[in-house]
C-alpha cells in the first residue's frame, strides 16, 4: 500500500452491455502502486475503466478519488477529475486531423496554464521520451502501431495525471517496439509516484513490475494477488487462463 | 385500412414529438456545458473555428459568387423580358432588393452551407464518434459540446453573414451587368435605385436570418452527427441532418420574412 490512497472502489455492482457485469467489486489504490487487472473476454474488466473516470454513473456502491465520492462530482467537478486522469484507451482514439504533436498538445492547450511555448517544450520533452521525433507532423492514419501507441500515450500522461489508466494498450503490438512505453511507465510509477492500473487480455506483459493482478470472471473476483502469487499460478482459475486451457473452472460457452 | 392509416400517422407523430424532445435534451446539454465556459481557453478552439470558417465561407466563396452571378442575371432576363422597358430603372433596384437581398440571398447561402458545411459537420461528427474519438476528448476531461459545437456556431455566424452580403452584392453587379445587354441603364441610377429600395428592415432581416442560419445549420447537424451508434448509420444520419436542416432553413425564413415584410 503507498502513501495515500488515490482510488477506491467500494462493492461495485455495474450492468452493462451486452450482459457484462461487476459484481460487488472492491479495489484500492495508492500512491505510486500499480494493478493490473486481467481476465477473458466478457468478464467485467472493460467496465473498469469507463467506471473510473465517470463514463458509468449506473452502478451500486461508490467509488472515491482521493476520498470523494466521484458519483457527488457535479458537471465541472467531473471534467477537472478527469485531467487528474490518464486515460489510455482501447483503440488509443487518437484525433484523426490532428498530428501527433497536436494530439499531445491537446489536452495541455484546453487544461494547464502553460503558455503556448511552454505547452510545445512539454510536447517537445514527452515526444523525446517516446521517441516520437521522426513523426510528429504526421496524422494518426500514417502511423505504425507502436507509433500510434506512444501518442496516444504521451496524450494521456501530458498532465502529470495522478492515476494512469492502461486498457488492452499492448493487445496489437509489437514486444520489441512496446518497449519504450514500458520503460516511461515504469518511470512514471517508480521516480513520480503516478498509480497505474492496467486492464489487459495479457497480464504478463506487465509482470515484470506489476505490484498486484486481479483476475475477473463473470463479473466476480477470482484471483487477487501480489506478482509471486501471480508467477505461481496455484490459483485454478488463473492457471486456466494463463494456459489458455479450455479445461478448468471457467466455462468457455 | 383506415385503422392502419391512423396507426401511421399517431406512430410518425410519437417519432416526431420523441425527436423533438431529444433534440430538446441536446439543446439543454449545450446549455449545460456552459457551465464549464469559464474554464474554456480559447486558443484551444481558435484552430477549430477558423478551419470551420474558412471552409464555411472562404472555400465556399466561388460557389457563391457563380450562383449569385447566374441568379442576378436570370431576374434581370426575366424582369427586362416579361416588364415593360419604359422606367424599367425605377424598379430594376427594387425588384433586385426584393428577390435576392431579402429572400433568395440569404436563402440560397444557407442552402449552399447546408450542402457543403452541414453534410460535412454531421459526417465528421459521426466519424470520429465511431473511431472513440469523441470518447476519448470526453476521457481527457473536455468539455465535447464547448468543444465541438461551440466554435462551429460561432464560425457559421460570421461565415454565412459574410457569405449573404458578397451573395447579395455579386448578385445586384452580375443583374445590372447582363440588364446591360438588353436595356442600357446608367451605373449611377441603377445603384441609386439599389440604395433608395433599401431599408433598416432589410439589413436588420438578413442580420437575424445570418444569426438563425448561423445557430441552426451547425446546431441540426451536430445533433445528428452525434446520434449514429454505427458505422452504417452514419450515412442515414447524415442524410437527416441535411434534409431536416433544409426544412427549418424554409421554414425559419418564411416566418422571418412574416415577420419583417407582412
Amino acid at each position: 500500500m503507498g502513501q495515500e490512497e488515490r482510488l477506491r472502489f467500494d462493492e461495485v455492482t455495474c450492468f452493462g452491455e451486452n450482459s457484462i457485469s461487476l459484481i460487488d467489486f472492491s479495489l484500492t489504490l495508492g500512491e505510486g502502486e500499480n494493478l493490473v487487472i486481467f481476465g477473458p473476454e466478457n468478464s467485467g474488466i472493460s467496465l473498469i475503466c469507463p467506471l473510473v473516470v465517470g463514463s458509468i454513473a449506473d452502478y451500486e456502491g461508490a467509488i472515491y478519488y482521493r476520498g470523494q465520492s466521484i458519483k457527488d462530482f457535479n458537471y465541472v467537478e467531473l471534467h477537472n477529475y478527469r485531467t487528474r486522469l490518464g486515460y489510455l484507451q482501447a483503440g488509443y482514439g487518437l484525433i484523426n486531423n490532428m498530428t501527433v504533436e497536436e494530439n499531445i498538445l491537446l489536452p495541455l492547450r484546453y487544461h494547464s496554464d502553460l503558455s503556448s511555448a511552454d505547452a510545445l517544450r512539454k510536447v517537445d520533452e514527452l515526444i523525446k521520451e517516446l521517441r516520437l521525433e521522426h513523426c510528429r507532423n504526421l496524422r494518426p492514419v500514417d502511423l505504425l502501431k507502436y507509433e500510434t501507441l506512444n501518442t496516444a500515450y504521451a496524450r494521456a500522461i501530458a498532465l502529470n495525471p495522478d492515476i494512469i489508466l492502461l486498457e488492452h494498450a499492448l493487445e496489437t503490438q509489437c514486444l520489441i517496439n512496446a518497449q519504450v512505453y514500458l520503460a516511461s511507465i515504469r518511470k512514471r510509477i517508480f521516480r513520480q509516484g503516478s498509480s497505474v492500473i492496467v486492464v489487459t487480455y495479457e497480464p504478463e506483459r506487465y509482470s515484470h513490475f506489476a505490484d498486484s493482478f486481479i483476475m475477473l470472471y463473470k463479473g466476480n473476483k477470482v484471483f487477487e494477488g501480489d506478482r509471486d502469487a501471480f508467477l505461481e499460478q496455484k490459483n485454478p482459475y488463473l492457471k486456466q487462463y494463463m494456459e489458455a486451457s479450455l479445461e478448468g473452472p471457467m466455462k468457455i460457452v | 385500412m383506415i385503422q392502419g392509416l391512423i396507426r401511421g400517422i399517431t406512430k410518425k407523430g410519437a417519432l416526431f414529438f420523441r425527436g423533438i424532445r431529444d433534440f430538446g435534451r441536446f439543446i439543454s446539454s449545450i446549455f449545460n456545458s456552459f457551465q464549464s465556459f469559464r474554464y474554456l481557453r480559447f486558443r484551444s478552439i481558435y484552430t477549430i473555428a477558423v478551419n470551420q470558417t474558412r471552409f464555411t465561407g472562404f472555400d465556399a466563396l466561388p460557389l457563391i459568387i457563380f450562383i449569385a452571378l447566374l441568379l442576378g442575371g436570370t431576374i434581370i432576363i426575366q424582369a427586362t423580358k416579361n416588364f415593360p422597358k419604359f422606367g424599367i430603372e425605377e424598379f430594376l433596384g427594387n425588384l433586385l432588393v426584393i428577390i435576392i437581398a431579402r429572400e433568395l440571398g440569404p436563402l440560397v447561402t444557407a442552402l449552399i452551407v447546408v450542402s457543403r458545411s452541414g453534410s460535412a459537420i454531421a459526417t465528421e461528427i459521426a466519424t470520429q464518434k465511431q473511431k472513440k474519438e469523441i470518447q476519448s476528448l470526453e476521457v481527457l476531461g473536455i468539455d465535447t459540446t464547448l468543444y465541438i459545437v461551440f466554435p462551429r456556431i460561432v464560425a457559421s455566424i460570421i461565415s454565412i453573414f459574410s457569405l449573404i452580403i458578397i451573395f447579395d452584392m455579386v448578385g445586384f453587379f452580375g443583374g445590372y451587368l447582363l440588364s446591360l445587354t438588353t436595356v442600357y441603364i446608367p451605373l449611377d441610377i441603377f445603384f441609386q435605385s439599389l440604395l433608395d429600395s433599401f431599408t433598416i428592415a432589410d439589413l436588420i432581416g438578413t442580420l437575424i436570418k445570418s444569426f438563425l442560419y448561423g445557430i441552426l445549420i451547425p446546431l441540426i447537424c451536430c445533433y445528428y452527427g452525434f446520434k449514429p451508434e454505427s458505422d452504417f448509420q452514419i450515412p442515414i444520419f447524415v442524410s437527416k441532418a441535411v434534409v431536416r436542416t433544409l426544412v427549418v432553413i424554409f421554414i425559419v425564413n418564411v416566418l422571418v420574412s412574416a415577420l419583417f415584410y407582412f
